[in-house]
């Protein structure tokens, strides 16, 4: 299978995921909409997952564990 | 004709009143007029606070008598973009229709900041619905109508923060208060004329203030001068229990920061992208305006996604916020949601591992842009690409991937939490302002505020006027 049609069966499968959580809320044109937003996610998303990172390169987010008293 | 005290800085207002030629009380039915009268003109008024402005005022004024100075801001009035909490039955809208009638029982902590510094809140000032976290595309996206900039009343002041825009430019209020999650301060900074500062992250508690996006959401000032924003920011800034985020250490407000040397800033290569002549031509001058202080270099920063690793934040972050509001069809009632390639509805589709693989980069990124800006005091780019665009067309593509393709400067100023300042660099064609922004490192507001400082000592753009609207 090409890259381009794995990246369509994603874009698919995640356009699903939100047509089952929220497709009653929503008219065929505006799932039209949700559908041409996840395509053009797409496109967010493939230059972060073809950025290398080693191993040890940590989420920039901080936790601390919590202790009340 | 313009009443006098109007328009005038921060530092002159409090010099005026120090010295009795005006009383905290008149200072703030001045403005309470003002707004009352041109607020609905620029759609750019959510609700007058005339008695509560009225209750600091009689405060401070009886204070100032008796010779009890709480600082700069005693006596000056002020607005709040309408995602602030504020008690006593003040209406918080978030600018959105399905709260129109959300109330608070608490003050979100800037308003009781700046009130304890005896600034009288004049209002609640309009704003694009939830901050512009549903994905608008369109300016009619306000509770309060289209906002309409001062310059020119067919085009409009920019979002989010565009009623504390619109205010301050037109004189209704001597600062206001605006919140950024990428571009709300700056952008109607920038469309209005104004000076307005994006502080670091953390430099302002957010306690209080509707979230959009927890680890890029900032609250800051819009003013007349880089000065009125230094003076505003000291007194917002300082640790708060009740948000984590901030900062423990204070920001102190140094007017007379100077390196003891030519300041150094960086132009990053090809960051002014499409710019539009007059912004491009304006940028160049201040450029040249400036060299007699400082010297420019081109900077090249590594290849990293730094569009991409914001808007994934975003993404993620507002969807989650509002995931609630997801569920139950809120957005169905928002009158400016792009539902064409930006529907808030495809937030949710990002998988775990995608958004994780952004925080890392996010680090990778803030650590890479620190070690280029180490070399410098700040970095310098056209504050936007274009002036004002007209309030009854979309202002930007449809396309999600679109969303900040255009901007560099504010993907890496969000993303890294770092302070920067837009002050007007001049007018296009059509007598519309442009601004040029200055970014510098996390916690140097001291230093970008006196670049700021000193190409407004350069030039004259900051004193240009709007006409008076014709009401």
């Amino acid at each position: 299978m090409t890259t381009d049609a794995n990246n369509s069966l994603e874009q698919d499968l995640l356009f699903a995921i939100v047509k089952e959580r929220y497709g009653h809320l929503l008219t065929g044109e505006q799932l039209d909409g949700v559908r041409t937003a996840i395509i053009g996610q797409r496109d967010v998303f493939r230059p972060i997952r073809e950025h290398r990172l080693t191993n040890d390169v940590e989420p920039f987010a901080s936790f601390t564990p919590f202790r009340g008293d | 004709m313009v009443n006098s005290f109007v328009f005038k800085p921060i530092r002159e207002l409090a010099g005026l009143i120090a010295s009795k030629e005006i009383s905290p009380v008149e200072l703030t039915q001045t403005f309470l007029d003002r707004l009352e009268e041109f607020g609905p003109h620029y759609n750019s008024l959510v609700a007058l606070t005339a008695e509560r402005a009225y209750r600091t005022a009689r405060l401070a004024e009886a204070d100032i008598a008796a010779g009890r100075s709480r600082g700069l801001l005693h006596g000056i009035p002020w607005g709040a973009k309408d995602l602030l909490a504020t008690s006593g039955g003040i209406p918080t809208t978030w600018g959105a229709a399905p709260f129109r009638d959300q109330q608070f029982d608490y003050d979100a902590t800037v308003v009781s900041k700046l009130e304890a510094a005896g600034a009288p809140l004049a209002g609640k000032l309009a704003m694009i619905e939830l901050a512009g976290g549903m994905g608008y595309i369109h300016p009619d996206a306000s509770l309060t109508g289209p906002p309409k900039n001062p310059w020119d009343t067919g085009r409009w002041t920019g979002g989010s923060s565009s009623g504390s825009g619109a205010a301050v430019a037109a004189g209704l209020v001597p600062f206001a208060i605006g919140s950024e999650t990428w571009g709300s301060i700056l952008v109607p900074a920038n469309n209005c004329g104004l000076a307005g500062l994006r502080p670091t992250y953390g430099r302002v508690s957010r306690y209080g203030a509707m979230a959009l996006c927890w680890t890029l959401d900032k609250l800051g000032p819009l003013c007349l001068t880089a000065d009125d924003c230094g003076i505003v920011l000291e007194t917002l800034s300082g640790p708060d229990p009740k948000d984590g985020s901030t900062h423990p250490q204070p920001f102190s407000y140094n007017p007379d920061f100077n390196p003891g040397r030519r300041f150094r800033i960086g132009i990053i290569s090809g960051v002014m992208g499409e710019a539009a002549d007059a912004v491009r031509e304006n940028f160049e001058t201040a450029v040249s305006v400036l060299a007699d202080v400082a010297d420019f270099e081109e900077v090249r920063l590594p290849e990293l996604p730094y569009v991409e690793v914001t808007s994934t934040v975003l993404m993620v972050e507002s969807a989650s916020a509002f995931e609630d509001f997801l569920a139950e069809g809120g957005p169905l009632e928002l009158s400016g949601t792009g539902w064409h390639g930006r529907s808030p509805y495809a937030r949710p589709a990002v998988l775990a591992t995608d958004y994780i693989k952004a925080l890392r980069l996010r680090g990778v990124i803030a650590r890479e842009v620190d070690g280029v800006m180490s070399g410098y005091d700040a970095l310098a780019a056209p504050t936007a690409m274009n002036t004002a665009t007209p309030i009854d067309e979309e202002f930007r593509s449809r396309s999600m991937t679109s969303a900040g393709a255009g901007d560099l400067m504010g993907s890496i100023g969000n993303g890294c939490g770092l302070p920067s300042i837009s002050v007007p660099s001049g007018f296009d064609g059509d007598g519309l302002p442009t601004g040029i922004q200055f970014m510098s490192r996390a916690y140097d507001e001291n230093v970008c505020l006196a670049i700021a400082r000193e190409y407004q000592a350069r030039t004259e753009w900051h004193r240009q006027r709007p006409p008076e609207p014709i009401t």
